[in-house]
């Protein structure tokens, strides 16, 4: 039994750290531009499929596609945020919001346009597919030992870059005031360019991470924006620590949910903890009560 | 006053479909502190903001600063010819630390050119050297606008332009606050400040525009004006009753 429910965790901090990836980068994107990105879901599925094309097509290491798949990532975020995000910003939120539930479906078929609609296996980053050690009779994929460590890393260099870097500050405080970056010379454009570029890369970075455990491609680009969003929202949209714990715990809340009830059931149920949270907590489990506008 | 640090002439801006500046001519030398005065609504404040194209943009007219047309310049590349603004309302970043605040104030200049600076502004705001940590949202008003001043001159202005800094402050601390702008000035750094307590303004300044209706209705030295009948009685009525 219990190591029954230690195999479910393991599962659900895995899936868990992608939901948590693209919960950080609602939140870096929701700072910098006041917008929820919901084609973040998308990227997570671009940039494994960017992997795929290193690794399998172009026949380079994992850490190449890795590396690769990231990178595009944060190119892509920033032509993101000029052709699309600025653009209809100019025309207020609602227009923001149609206008990133529009990119879904365009990435969504753009990606089938060039990869297909099948999902793809990806090569783990170490060893072979599957490959897995045995503590204690609890089976853990060499490959999801590295996303842990790689989600930790990723996490810390984020709050490298933001609280210890003189260009990690200058986004923030274009984010917190566009008009006094301004006033000390920051471009705030670039700024927002660049939030938007992290965060897209956070995405790719997830998707590649995960992708040799779920297979890439396909449609799973709306679940994990879901469920992502979901972590984001019950952990705190405003706190990146609650955004990182709260995709954790939705992936585990998930993969134990399916451990006993029928797969049907699932999201309602994991849908349903979070409507629970947003009335007892509704800043969430890590945010500041301040941050709950009306 | 030959050639002049900053050069305005016939400056239009607005806001949408109202226009507010209706060709402002105005000039500011090297080490000159120059005050403009006038009603609200007068365009002052505007005047600043089409200066430094934060919040307004010129539609007309011409702004030369340091021999540079700023016609074609972003606002963050006008910042770093050297001319800095300090808004009404002071645009801190609140959530972060004193220090932080101050380091953004030079934003794209090298480490040690930051440290000298930073060296320099707690050197002219000790009370902000004690704290430094916190977050510029839990200082005192006038604490505040010392940290609006101290970020700005982060930046190694030339020319420094101050929107109302004497607002919503206690005499003492407006008494701090222009000694500070006039040893600046007594440094070389230019000030173009707009002021509401006119009676203050003159006092400090070395000339001044009296602006009405978006255009400048009267210049002069800051003696003059303090002189002059209609500016006592429009400008300075009020603020002659206070010292009385």
């Amino acid at each position: 039994m219990i190591v029954f429910v230690l195999q479910l965790v393991v599962a659900g901090l895995t899936v868990g750290s992608a939901y948590a990836l693209v919960a950080l980068g609602y939140h870096v994107i929701l700072r910098a531009t006041r917008a929820i990105n919901f084609s973040q879901g998308e990227f997570v599925v671009l940039g494994g499929l960017v992997a795929y094309t290193i690794v399998h097509v172009l026949h380079a290491s994992p850490w190449i596609g890795l590396i690769g798949a990231t990178a595009a990532g944060f190119a892509l975020g920033w032509v993101y945020e000029r052709i699309v995000l600025r653009p209809a910003a100019r025309n207020g939120d609602i227009a923001v919001i149609i206008a990133t539930i529009g990119c879904v479906y365009i990435l969504l078929y753009g990606h089938a346009l060039i990869w297909g609609s099948l999902p793809q296996p990806l090569a783990p980053f170490t060893g072979a597919q599957g490959q897995a050690i045995h503590p204690g009779g609890v089976a853990i994929q060499e490959q999801s030992l590295w996303v842990f460590a790689l989600l930790a890393l990723a996490f810390a260099a984020l709050w490298l870059l933001f609280d210890r870097t003189t260009f990690g500050k200058a986004i923030r405080a274009a984010a917190v005031n566009p008009v006094g970056a301004q006033l000390v010379g920051i471009d705030v454009n670039a700024a927002r360019a660049a939030s938007v570029g992290i965060a897209i890369a956070l995405a790719a970075f997830g998707g590649t991470l995960i992708g040799p455990i779920t297979l890439v491609g396909g449609t799973a680009g709306i679940a994990i924006a879901i469920k992502g969003f979901v972590g984001a929202v019950a952990g705190g949209l405003d706190s990146p620590m609650g955004c990182a714990v709260g995709g954790l715990a939705v992936g585990v809340i998930e993969k134990l949910l399916a451990g006993w009830l029928p797969y049907q059931a699932v999201d309602p149920v994991v849908y349903a903890l979070l409507l629970l949270v947003l009335i007892v907590r509704p800043q969430g489990l890590f945010g500041r009560k301040d941050a709950v506008r009306d | 006053m030959s050639v002049p640090l900053l050069e305005v002439r016939g400056l239009c801006a607005g806001y949408g479909e109202l226009g507010v500046l209706h060709g402002v001519d105005l000039r500011v030398g090297a080490g000159e502190m120059v005050a403009v005065l006038g009603a609200n609504g007068a365009g002052k404040t505007t005047l600043l903001r089409a200066i430094s194209k934060v919040e307004a943009a010129p539609r007309a007219g011409s702004v030369v600063f340091d021999g540079v047309d700023l016609a074609s310049l972003a606002p963050q590349r006008i910042v770093r010819l050297g001319l800095s603004q300090i808004p009404e309302g002071r645009q801190l970043f609140g959530e972060l630390s004193v220090d932080d605040n101050l380091r953004l104030g030079a934003y794209r200049r090298g480490r040690t050119e930051r440290d000298e600076s930073l060296r320099r502004a707690y050197a002219l705001f000790p009370s902000l050297a004690t704290r430094r940590a916190n977050p510029a949202a839990s200082l005192s008003g006038g604490e505040q606008q010392m940290l609006a001043i101290g970020r700005a001159l982060m930046a190694r202005p030339t020319l420094l332009m101050l929107d109302e800094p004497s607002t919503g402050l206690a005499p003492r601390v407006v008494e701090q606050i222009f000694a500070i702008l006039a040893r600046l000035r007594s440094e070389g750094t230019g000030i173009l400040l707009v002021e509401q307590n006119a009676f203050l303004a003159l006092r400090y300044a070395d000339r001044a525009y009296v602006m009405a209706e978006g255009g400048v209705a009267l210049e002069g030295s800051a003696r003059d004006l303090a002189a002059d009948e209609s500016v006592r009685r429009i400008y300075l009525g009020a603020a002659l009753d206070e010292e009385r």
